[in-house]
């Protein structure tokens, strides 16, 4: 299932919450919560929810061997298995096609690529139970005995199919006890609006665009292919952004406070600083388990940020444009190190601007081709040796019919809710004013939304193809 | 009452100042305990969060009776076609996640008064995305981003079929399709790029790049196979020849050349040039401002030249019964959703022929005859057009005239020949009609069975050169 569509927004959520605010007891909302977490995982996988019920009773085995076996032998091989058999998933359901194709072409053979389709939000779950068996095996957070709070914590339906990846630790005492303010709930449900909205009126409309000058990259200007990276980055963020907003949102009306997952990215002044805020619970997930693995013996601090951006390509999707991508990113950051942090710091901020979003837009356009010869077409087009000049009268028009949502989507890229937020809270009277705006704005928004929905079909997510 | 109020109410506290430099003057200030006030401001916020939890929950549970107890529309007059049904249950549909997906696709396609939000959506909702392009009443909205070239020309022999469309979330409508999809080319070759300009939808033409050779060649392999049988290639201009203005034309690339270069390549088959007629009368109703077809009156031109040039005889207009349904808004608007094309309906004029004849329909195997209509009764659908009247692609239509000439002609085409039938009865006695997408037999034994003199492939220039024309060629191999 997912978020944008009116079956969620008018009947399964409405549904769940009443049924959520009628239970008495964290028990009762924990099955709440569980019973309607694994209907909306079955909606749109009837059959893969035995892959994650099963996944969910691996690592839940696995972490009270972990947890009864504490500094003996048992305890790193309960970690090994149940890391083993996660990967191994994946790897299976995400990536066996890609690997037997490249093996075909590689070795000329004719191993028959298998046909598995992808499970919804198995990378983001996968990489939540990993953490989980980790942190026990480090011993920062203690197994968990009950099955049910444990599957609570890998199925919650709000984080469950694209993300943010959310650690055991952060939800760990919100499963066992939590209190909900009528705050958590008017946030959560403003967030849940904004996210809907984020979705719905932005990234499905610059999609519009990106497909349109992306999609025929053979006949777009060097105008067009920047300018459909553009839109293709935007929509990409307001998409995922979106979603976490309504993650983040369900989670807070639920009682669970979940981490953020994007922090205006758009305002980095350079790559170290875009993964600063960009998908962090990827990152930070990356950083904590993958970065420091002892692999590359002396070499492991560029060794491990290979492997880091090596991943972070594979993870988006099993395909070379991914990896591209991930390395591309590799590079840039491997970069900045060299340079280091105080001398980056000298380079007029300015053109630290200009730098990291020039990189960025690339790196969108790596990332929509998944065919390499329409991102060489794109190459091509974008730096000038293109066959359809600068500018068309096309790209006039696409500009001109999209200028107000072209707007309206850069300016939202900026922190302005963070800081009128921030200003109002100094004064009760702001703060009182801002609250009561955000909440008319929040009806508003949903109702356009919901208005928008009408007329289109379904339009998943596109974080969900990872 | 309020004198009691005041009575029984405590005094607040408060302090006096004294002003140092005015004697005698000082000011009185209240002071209301830090606590207190604390108290007040955190209720005050409560009460906004209430607030705000109430305004969300109304709209939840608004639009949870909207979308659930309102009556579900069940078909779609702007995009001629049924709403999706509620699925039925069955363990392989809903471990398939069919049923499911199903659910939920019913509840989202056939909310309450669907046409009237969608007409909200495209009156004020789109119109705040940005402006329309120029000025001078040729303000222009470009759906798509320009046209796609070919990087080379393909010389080998193709072996695909055309994709068909389907989706899970519409139904058609019998007898006819849901959109003009069918008419998308294969990937990466032709694209659907539609520049709204004077009130009228105009599908951007995007080049041929060689591929009029290929449809030459295929034309001319049945005329090879089929020495004794008249065969006419006649490929159809769309309105991108004679409705851009002319700041627009550069954003499409010219059929006419394309045309010309394709009738040059063709072997002893007869090219029929429905361009320069269709030209000479573009100032009158020929093809549909919101639509991607022509209108029947277009059709009929097209067919005077056809007739001409076959030497069969040509009914006048005037012998036709004609029939105009107004409020037309064709498969452009389904494509675009543009207010400009919702607002600006028009008429779809046909014509009907007056001499009887009679219409055998088969499937596409040319099996299981059934008596059907030349015309159909586009009645049932308020906003009925082309496929309404010509009906569905998906069928070998069989028309027999009392026009006693001996002539049997097969025609292939894609949709655009639909309209070409009903003006051909009285000039030929037997019309046998295929579609080029649809054929599930060997073309030459088809044609050889029906007894063909004349063989006529007429169909849009975006079918001819775009992945539609691998069709003709694959139909001589099946």
């Amino acid at each position: 299932m997912v978020f944008s569509r009116l079956f969620f927004i008018y009947i399964f959520l409405p549904v769940c919450l009443l049924c959520y605010a009628l239970a008495r007891g964290t028990k009762a909302k924990n099955l709440v919560l569980i019973v309607f977490s694994l209907i909306f995982y079955a909606w749109g996988e009837p059959v893969y929810i035995f892959l994650m019920l099963t996944t969910a009773a691996v690592n839940y085995g696995a972490g009270l061997l972990i947890g009864k076996y504490q500094g003996q032998r048992g305890n790193t091989a309960a970690t090994v298995i149940a890391v083993t058999y996660d990967l191994l998933m994946l790897g299976v359901f995400k990536y066996s096609g890609f690997i037997v194709e490249n093996i075909n072409a590689l070795f000329s053979s004719s191993i028959p690529v298998p046909d598995i389709r992808l499970p919804i939000g198995i990378s983001f779950y996968t990489f939540q139970t990993i953490s989980y068996i980790i942190d026990c095996h480090w011993e920062k957070v203690k197994p968990q005995k009950s099955f049910g709070k444990y599957l609570l914590f890998l199925t919650l339906f709000p984080q469950l199919v694209a993300g943010p990846i959310v650690r055991y630790s952060t939800i760990e005492k919100e499963i066992n006890e939590r209190k909900i303010e009528l705050s958590d709930v008017s946030y959560g449900l403003n967030r849940v609006a904004l996210g809907l909205g984020k979705k719905v009126l932005l990234a499905n409309q610059l999609s519009i665009i990106a497909d349109s000058f992306l999609g025929n990259i053979s006949s777009s200007t060097m105008f067009g292919a920047w300018y459909g990276a553009i839109a293709y980055g935007l929509q990409i963020y307001f998409d995922f952004s979106g979603y976490s907003d309504i993650a983040i949102g369900l989670g807070r009306i639920f009682g669970f406070h979940f981490d953020e997952n994007f922090d205006h990215p758009f305002i980095c002044r350079d790559i170290t600083e875009f993964w600063q805020r960009w998908h962090i619970s990827l990152s930070t997930f990356f950083r904590d388990y993958v970065l420091y693995i002892p692999i590359f013996g002396k070499r492991r601090k560029y060794g491990g940020l290979f492997l880091v951006w090596l991943c972070t390509g594979i993870w988006h999707g099993a395909s070379w444009n991914f990896i591209i991508w991930g390395l591309y990113y590799g590079i840039f950051v491997f970069i900045e190190m060299l340079i280091g942090k105080k001398r980056m710091k000298k380079i007029p901020v300015v053109i630290r601007h200009i730098y990291s979003k020039l990189v960025i837009i690339i790196g969108f356009g790596i990332f929509y081709f998944e065919k390499l010869g329409k991102l060489g077409t794109f190459f091509k087009t974008a730096f000038g040796f293109g066959e359809n000049g600068f500018l068309a009268v096309q790209d006039r028009i696409s500009v001109i019919n999209n200028m107000y949502l072209l707007t309206v989507a850069v300016i939202c890229c900026f922190p302005v809710i963070k800081l009128v937020k921030q200003t109002a809270d100094k004064h009760f009277v702001t703060k009182a004013a801002v609250s009561s705006a955000a909440a008319v704005a929040a009806a508003l928004l949903l109702i356009v939304t919901s208005i928008m929905l009408v007329a289109s079909t379904a339009n998943p997510f596109l974080y969900f193809r990872f | 009452m309020t004198d009691n109020k005041n009575k029984n109410s405590l005094p607040e506290p408060s302090i006096s100042i004294e002003a140092s430099d005015r004697a005698g003057a000082s000011i009185d200030v209240s002071i209301k305990p830090k606590k207190l006030k604390k108290q007040q401001r955190k209720k005050a916020l409560n009460f906004i969060s209430l607030a705000n939890i109430v305004a969300i929950s109304a709209i939840f549970a608004g639009g949870f009776v909207y979308v659930t107890l309102l009556p579900h529309e069940t078909k779609a007059d702007d995009e001629n076609r049924y709403l999706t049904k509620f699925p039925e249950f069955s363990a392989k549909s809903y471990a398939s996640g069919e049923f499911t997906e199903g659910v939920a696709d019913y509840f989202d396609d056939t909310v309450h008064d669907r046409a009237h939000i969608k007409e909200f959506i495209s009156d004020y909702i789109m119109q705040l995305k940005g402006r329309k392009y120029g000025a001078d009443g040729e303000e222009a909205e470009l759906f798509g981003s320009g046209f796609e070239k070919k990087a080379a020309v393909i010389t080998t022999a193709p072996v695909t079929t055309a994709a068909s469309v389907s989706t899970s979330v519409t139904t058609a409508v019998p007898e006819a399709t849901t959109a003009p999809a069918e008419e998308a080319p294969a990937d990466g070759e032709l694209t659907n790029n539609i520049l709204i300009v004077n009130k009228r939808g105009v599908t951007l033409y995007s080049g041929a790049w060689g591929a009029e050779q290929e449809y030459a060649s295929y034309v001319s392999l049945y005329k090879e196979k089929l020495p004794d049988v008249n065969v006419y290639s006649m490929v159809l201009p769309t309105s991108s020849s004679f409705y851009l203005p002319e700041k627009y034309q550069n954003l499409a690339y010219s059929e006419k050349e394309d045309f010309d270069r394709l009738d040059a390549a063709l072997h002893n088959v007869i090219p029929i040039d429905a361009y320069s007629i269709l030209d000479a009368h573009k100032d009158e109703a020929i093809y549909s401002r919101t639509d991607h077809h022509w209108q029947p009156l277009g059709a009929y031109y097209a067919a005077q030249q056809f007739a001409l040039t076959a030497g069969v005889p040509y009914p006048e207009l005037s012998e036709y019964e004609t029939v105009t349904l107004p409020g037309y808004v064709g498969t452009l608007y389904m494509y675009t959703q543009s207010a400009t094309l919702m607002n600006n309906p028009e008429d779809f004029v046909y014509y009907k022929p007056k001499t009887p004849v009679t219409v055998t329909q088969y499937n596409t195997r040319f099996e299981n005859p059934v008596a059907a209509n030349l015309l159909l009764d586009p009645s049932y659908m308020a906003n009925s057009g082309y496929y309404m009247v010509f009906g569905a692609d998906e069928r070998i239509v069989h028309v027999n005239t009392e026009c006693k000439n001996g002539r049997t002609l097969v025609i292939f085409k894609d949709s655009y020949g639909n309209a070409l039938l009903p003006m051909l009865t009285g000039s030929f006695e037997n019309i046998y009609l295929c579609d080029i997408r649809y054929f599930d037999l060997n073309a030459v034994d088809f044609i050889n069975r029906v007894g063909a003199t004349d063989l006529l492939f007429a169909m849009c220039s975006f079918s001819a050169v775009g992945g539609n024309r691998n069709c003709i060629y694959n139909n001589l191999t099946k």
